[in-house]
Order: C-alpha cells, then sequence, then structure tokens
C-alpha cells in the first residue's frame, strides 16, 4: 500500500510516542525514518529491526563519558540512534561553531544510517561533516558539505580496528578543515560502492509524486501503536469535543 | 494627538520602509486572535480574486443525478496551470443518521478534489473509497477529500419554493445562509492523498495554504445551488424557475469547526506567525497610507463598509449569548464609528495620521472585537497596497535546536519571550485544569477536565506555557550547578526537553511567536483558537454552539462561477454579505 509523506510522519510521530519517546525525539525519529525510506535507504527495513527493543526496553539516551575542547565521546548504551543521534549532532555543532572543527565518537550504539538525516539538517547550519561506522566486513562513509541538501554515501572495504556497534563523526566549518585536522582517522580501504545523489533525489521525487510504499503489516503494527496513545470514547469524553 | 500611537515602527525589507507593526504581546493574545475577521488575505478571498481574475473555466463532462438528485457529478477545471476534476457523491442520508460531528460515517455529499482528469477506472476507485471518507483510502491523484450534509431548514424549502416557481424568501435564506454544510475537507496527505510538498510544487493554482480545500468548499456550494435547480426542474418542468442569480451570491457552504482544528495552531507555530505578520503587515501598511491623509472617496468607502457590517452583525442568528452580546456591542461602536465618519470625514481627509489615530481611540474606547472589525475595514481599503502579501502566507516549518547557546542566554530568551507564561501560577489547581487527548473516535482532539476525566497520562503537549515553565526551572537549575554550559550539554542532562527548546528557540526568532495563552487552564476558550484559523480561511456569520465548536458561513456574498471572467462583476467585494434586496421577483 502507499501512503503519503505527511500521514506517515504523523503515524511514526503517535508511534514513537506511543513506544515512550519525548516529544522532541518522536519528532527526530519521524523524520529520520522518513528521510531514509524516501530517500532510498530502506527506512522501514531498519525501523522494523529495531521496533521489538524499542517495544521492550522503552528509550534510552545516551551518556556524555567524556569531553575536552574538541572531542567529545557519547555512550550509547546499546541503543538507536532514532533516540541518541540528534544528542550526538547537537554536540558535536556546538563544538564546531565554537572552536572551527571537532570529532565526536558514540559507542555502543544501533541504526547509525539513521544518522544521514540528522547529518542534512545540520549541514544546513553551514558546517561540513564525515561520519563512518562499520557495517558488517564493510565500512559506511557519509560526507556532506555546508548547505547540502544529500549527503555523499560511500562504502569501502575495511582496513584496521574498528569497533562492530560505534559511529564517528567529525565536523568542520568546511570540509577542508576535516580533512585537514583529521587526515588520519579518514583513511579507508578500498572503495566499494556509492549511492548517487540523482538516485536519492529521483527516489525523493517519486515518493511526492507517487507517494510511499509500505508494507501493510508494517502500517497495521505502526496504528496499533498509535492506538496506545488514545483514550477510550465514552459518553463523558463526547462532551469534551463539544456535544 | 497626532504622535504615533505605537511604540516599535520596525523595518520590514531593505528599503527602510518603516511599518507600525503592533506588538506581540497585543497581537498573540488568544481574546484578540478569537477577535480576527475575514481580511483580504483570508483564502477563501484570495482564491476567489484568482478564480475570477484568472477566468477559470468550469464545465461538468458527468452530470448524472437522478430525480432525487443523487448519482455522480464530475466537474472539470481548467485552471490557468492545470486541470483538475472536481468527483462529486450524492447518496440518500436517512435524516436520523445525519450528523456533523467527525465521528460520523454517512454523509449526503462526499467529494473528492482530483489532478488532472478522471477516467472510468479512477471513477470507480473513487466510487469506492470516497463515500467511505475516513474508512477508505485514496492516492496520490487526491488532493483534497471532503463531505457535506444538508441544511433541513433550507434545502427542502429552497426546491419546493422554486418548484413552484417562486424563489424563496431571502429572509428565510439569511438565517441559515446557506443549503449544505461542510463537515470536514481533509488535503495535505491525509488518507493517502498527495502531499502538501506535491501540491505546492506540481500544481501552482493551488500552491497556497489550505486553497485547494477551499476550493473543494467553494465547488460544493455551486452544486448546491445547481442540484437545488436541478431537482426543482425535474419535479416540475413546467413551473419550475432557477434561483435568482443575487440570491445564489448570498448563499454560502455551512461549515460546523470543532477542536479537531485547535491543535494545528499549536502544532504549526511558524506557519501562525506568518499569517498573523502578514495580517499586521498589511494593517500596517494601511495605517502608513493614511498617514498623508485619507481622500474623501476612501472616507466614504470606509463609511459604507461600517454600515454595511452593522447590517451583517445584526442579521446574524445565534443562541450564543456571549457573541450575540458582542454583536450588540459591535453595532453600537461601529455606530459611533459611523457617526463620527459623518461629522467629520471632510477634517480627517486633511489629517495626517488618520487611521493611527482612530485604532488608538478604538483601542482605549471600544471592544477587542470591534477594533479587529475595523482593522479588517482599514485593510480592505487598500488592496493595491496590501494584496501582494496574499503570496507570503506560507513558510518552512522546521523547528531546529542552536544547540551552542549559552544556557543562560536561553534563560534570558525565556524570560523575554515567554513572560507571560512565567507569569501563569501553575501551583494552581485551576492552571492545569484541563488537558487535552486524542479519542480513539478518529483520533478525534477532545479536552478532558484534569483529575476528572480519563486520559491524562496520554495528554497531548499542547499547554507550551506550561512546558516553557518546567523547562525554565529546569534550565535555572542546571545553570546553577554547571555555568557557563551550552544547550546542548543541558539536552544531554534533560533529553526530554529537546521539543520544548527547540520551539523556544526557533520561535523567538518570528516576529509573533507563539500564542499567549495558557491553554490547560480550566476555563480555556478553545473557540477562540478555531476562530483564528477560521478567519484566515475567510469565513463569516460565527454561530458558537459552545465554548468547543461553532458554526459559520463559507463563500456568502462571494461571486458565482458565472461571474468568472465578467469585469462588471465586483468580485471582491464580498466581506462582511448582507442579504440582498429582491425588487423583481
Amino acid at each position: 500500500m502507499k501512503v503519503s509523506k505527511n500521514e506517515l510522519t504523523a503515524t511514526l510521530k503517535k508511534a514513537f510516542e506511543a513506544l515512550g519517546f519525548q516529544s522532541g525525539d518522536y519528532y527526530d525519529a519521524a523524520d529520520m525514518v522518513v528521510w531514509l525510506e524516501t530517500h532510498g535507504f530502506d527506512g522501514f527495513d531498519r525501523l522494523q529491526a529495531i521496533l521489538t527493543y524499542l517495544n521492550t526496553i522503552g528509550p534510552v539516551h545516551a551518556d556524555l563519558v567524556q569531553e575536552d575542547e574538541h572531542h567529545s565521546m557519547l555512550d550509547g548504551k546499546g541503543t538507536s540512534i532514532l533516540l541518541c543521534g540528534s544528542e550526538a549532532v547537537d554536540l558535536i555543532s556546538a563544538q564546531v561553531i565554537k572552536g572551527s572543527w571537532a570529532a565526536l565518537e558514540l559507542t555502543n550504539c544501533y541504526n547509525r544510517t539513521f544518522i544521514l538525516q540528522r547529518l542534512v539538517k545540520a549541514a544546513r547550519r553551514n558546517l561540513a561533516f564525515i561520519a563512518y561506522w562499520r557495517q558488517s566486513d564493510y565500512c559506511v562513509k557519509v560526507s556532506i558539505v555546508p548547505g547540502a541538501e544529500l549527503p555523499e554515501y560511500q562504502t569501502f572495504t575495511m582496513t584496521g580496528e574498528f569497533d562492530s556497534q560505534s559511529l564517528r563523526i567529525f565536523s568542520g566549518t568546511d570540509m577542508a578543515v576535516i580533512e585537514r585536522q583529521f587526515a588520519k582517522e579518514l583513511e579507508f580501504g578500498e572503495f566499494l560502492e556509492t549511492v548517487s545523489a540523482e538516485d536519492m533525489q529521483a527516489c525523493y521525487l517519486d515518493s511526492v509524486e507517487q507517494g510511499i510504499e509500505i508494507d501493510e503489516a508494517l502500517w497495521k503494527t505502526l496504528n496499533e501503536l498509535v492506538a496506545r496513545v488514545l483514550v477510550e470514547s465514552t459518553e463523558s469524553s463526547r462532551a469534551g469535543a463539544g456535544d | 494627538m497626532h504622535k504615533d500611537p505605537h511604540s516599535s515602527f520596525e523595518s520590514t525589507d531593505s528599503n527602510v520602509k518603516l511599518l507600525p507593526l503592533r506588538p506581540a504581546s497585543q497581537v498573540m493574545q488568544l481574546e484578540r486572535l478569537g477577535s480576527f475577521h475575514q481580511s483580504r488575505l483570508s483564502f477563501m478571498r484570495t482564491l476567489v480574486r484568482r478564480m475570477v481574475a484568472e477566468n477559470w473555466q468550469i464545465t461538468s463532462p458527468v452530470f448524472d443525478l437522478d430525480d432525487q438528485g443523487y448519482g455522480t457529478v464530475v466537474y472539470q477545471v481548467e485552471a490557468k496551470h492545470g486541470t483538475f476534476s472536481y468527483v462529486l457523491f450524492s447518496h440518500y442520508l436517512d435524516p436520523e443518521n445525519r450528523n456533523d460531528r467527525v465521528i460520523a460515517n454517512q454523509w449526503d455529499l462526499t467529494m473528492a478534489l482530483c489532478e488532472g482528469t478522471v477516467d472510468t477506472e479512477q471513477l470507480e476507485f473513487l466510487r469506492a473509497n470516497v463515500p467511505k471518507q475516513e474508512a477508505g483510502r485514496v492516492d496520490s491523484r487526491v488532493l483534497v477529500l471532503s463531505r457535506a450534509n444538508r441544511s433541513a431548514r433550507t434545502f427542502d424549502y429552497v426546491v419546493d419554493e422554486l418548484t413552484q416557481g417562486r424563489q424563496p424568501n431571502v429572509d428565510v435564506i439569511a438565517e441559515v445562509g446557506y443549503l449544505y454544510r461542510t463537515t470536514a475537507a481533509y488535503g495535505s496527505g491525509k488518507l493517502g492523498m498527495a502531499d502538501w510538498e506535491k501540491v505546492r510544487t506540481k500544481h501552482r493554482d493551488f500552491a497556497r495554504p489550505f486553497a485547494a480545500e477551499m476550493f473543494t468548499c467553494y465547488m460544493l456550494r455551486h452544486f448546491s445551488m445547481q442540484q437545488a435547480d436541478y431537482l426543482a426542474t425535474q419535479r416540475s418542468p413546467e413551473t419550475a424557475v432557477t434561483l435568482h442569480q443575487d440570491i445564489k451570491r448570498y448563499l454560502g457552504i455551512g461549515n460546523s469547526t470543532g477542536l479537531g482544528m485547535a491543535p494545528f495552531l499549536i502544532n504549526h507555530p511558524l506557519l501562525i506567525n506568518q499569517w498573523i505578520e502578514m495580517r499586521e503587515t498589511a494593517l500596517a501598511t494601511a495605517i502608513v497610507a493614511g498617514e498623508a491623509g485619507v481622500d474623501k472617496a476612501t472616507m466614504a468607502r470606509l463609511d459604507m463598509a461600517t454600515e454595511r457590517v452593522i447590517q451583517h452583525l445584526g442579521e446574524i442568528i445565534t443562541a450564543d449569548e456571549r457573541q450575540s452580546n458582542s454583536n450588540v456591542v459591535v453595532r453600537e461602536e461601529l455606530q459611533a464609528l459611523h457617526l463620527w465618519l459623518q461629522k467629520q470625514a471632510a477634517d480627517l481627509a486633511i489629517t495626517h495620521y488618520v487611521w493611527a489615530d482612530l485604532i488608538q481611540y478604538a483601542e482605549q474606547h471600544w471592544h477587542i472585537e470591534t477594533q479587529e472589525v475595523i482593522n479588517t475595514m482599514l485593510i480592505e481599503l487598500y488592496p493595491d497596497l496590501v494584496d501582494s502579501l496574499e503570496e507570503q502566507m506560507g513558510t518552512e516549518e522546521s523547528q531546529q535546536i542552536t544547540p551552542e547557546m549559552l544556557v543562560s542566554e536561553l534563560l534570558e530568551i525565556i524570560e523575554d519571550k515567554y513572560d507571560w507564561a512565567l507569569a501563569i501560577d501553575f501551583s494552581k489547581y485551576e492552571s492545569k485544569g484541563a488537558f487535552w487527548y486524542r479519542s480513539e473516535e478518529k483520533m478525534e482532539p477532545r479536552l478532558g477536565q484534569t483529575n476528572i476525566d480519563m486520559g491524562m497520562e496520554k495528554e497531548m503537549p499542547l499547554g507550551i506555557g506550561r512546558l516553557v515553565r518546567e523547562c525554565y526551572d529546569l534550565l535555572q537549575h542546571y545553570n546553577t550547578i554547571s555555568p557557563e554550559q551550552n544547550v546542548a550539554h543541558f539536552i544531554m542532562q534533560c533529553p526530554n526537553h529537546s521539543g520544548i527548546v527547540a520551539r523556544i528557540q526557533t520561535m523567538a526568532q518570528s516576529r509573533y511567536g507563539d500564542i499567549r495563552e495558557n491553554l490547560v487552564h480550566s476555563d480555556v476558550l478553545p473557540i477562540y483558537l478555531l476562530r483564528c484559523k477560521l478567519s484566515f480561511f475567510g469565513v463569516s456569520k460565527f454561530d458558537p454552539r459552545s465554548r468547543l465548536w461553532v458554526r459559520n458561513t463559507m463563500f456568502q456574498g462571494a461571486p458565482l462561477i458565472s461571474d468568472f471572467g465578467n469585469a462588471d462583476i465586483a468580485a471582491d467585494d464580498w466581506q462582511f454579505p448582507i442579504k440582498p434586496v429582491m425588487t423583481s421577483l
């Protein structure tokens, strides 16, 4: 079945609310899922993979464990980027605005692809970002220049030691600053493949024109979650609507 | 006396054109917002101006009604930039099942506005889904889904009169004002429809807020009169007459609006700020235009408008005591304005700051609703100066945290922009005596009483004042123990408050900001929220049925489709509609 972006976003917000997310978090999480799905990054599959966890554990946020002027480290405590991605990007953005460049490592976190939407949004404030993480036996690198609407998404072969559930984010006032400050940390293996900006844009425009295809079972699951934030209707409650 | 009454003159563009915009502390009071009336920038007005000027062509390639008026109609709309189809299904509805509430599941009419033309296959798809409304699904070719119910008081009466060769009594029409009431017009991607982004970027004819929804209601109005004429002819072809054009223009579409509209205003603060800023810019533009003096013709137009509003308000029938009393008071105060204009128009015509003085006088002596009626009449006087603002009624809605901001700076912002929220004593029971929630019945928003009604644990976060207060207290505590930290660090410590922080930081950059009211107070009047939004839609004849819902009339007095492209028709002179004088029936 097809849904519109607006109704998908509204449904996701309420579903995340049902899972215990607070208002800032459920807005951000809904935007992350919708962005990935509408730009060809399987947002629904990634959401489905984490729903059971979220339903069982509830919202967990990252802790700030270490910080200096240009570096910070967060412990994700096994949570999803849907819950800690915004905090991480806000923290590194604040550091860059103060000091031109910064690096952040977020350990023990899941669903790292969702970080794309947060980086795209933060890049509107004229900040550049590079993020990378290990995805099974390869490495994903995401880059976005200041003000860009779309990121560059590439994969490489693994080199060196990579914590399997970490995410590293580097940011600067422009891309040259990042590459200059973090040349050593930004050495990657053999290039494997990329998702072009044209493909992302085409996927997005198709979703605007045609709507977004969603598995009926997932839509049903989301609406079952939504039902949790609804209140039983009684004669008394109808009075609260004007009857 | 000729001193500017407004404390701040602010520049709105790089041309250093100073406009006396009213301050947020005045404009964003809920009672004032709930006293707004239709203006030139209201969405119905801008839509009608566009349709008339661009001479949209509307035909009905399918008009398949039976002798009871039930069946299918497809109107084809050739607008300036594209073709659209308005598909309508007319059904038999047992009068006992006629219900205007959002929870209803049967209606007299159901409609869909679609892009392009509609082929047989799509028509069958629509026939299977549109009558179900929320229980059905449509697709991205559909822009708006809507439904309507007949007026039990007027529809049969009008058809009977026409059947017998008579025009209906205008006094009877005036009591109601319409043949059908619309109970919902859904757009913006609901139920699988096209997203606003698609409408905005692909369909320039409807690329303004709510333009497609308003058009759907306008076409309902057209159908309602066409159906009445059709039924009369079906019943008695020999004797039947068609509705007089002046009566048709006086007929609008009824509307019932309940709490469903209220959360929209709270959840779209940037859009509401934009609407209000444009309206205030229009008012300030009118004030500036009056600084150099006002000619006699303009004075005469204001005087005529005043008389028309007095008559319009006198023709409203409402059982709501507060609204009824308000209408009486506004009429009395406008009568004073009328006399003032009669006596002093000649002198005023050469006086500077005419409108500024008038507004100042009204603020000092007259009620808020009178003040806002006057403001909307002043805007009406300067179409050449204000109409271009209609292109700026939309805005991108994105709230964003400014993480590098010092906590101390955020505290100062709250003290400056949200002083109204900090002034509320939330330790009092009544300050938290109400809560908003979504019912399982079609997710209808409802207002509950704290500790009495069920559902507090599922409260919607619409009490912005309370959320700001809670956040402020936490920020103060955090700033005491961790001075010199920024907002990013605060969010790391208090992640559950990221939403309200984003809102505060975003809205602080807007001119008007949030609505200044405690929306969880026991005595909150949601009807003010509804009236505010409806005024931007362009409705008239507010008839509150309780503090939670209001009846009103859409497009009453507006030009007809047959008027499109007709230069002789005063296409945009239909504010505050009054009964037509029928001399030759």
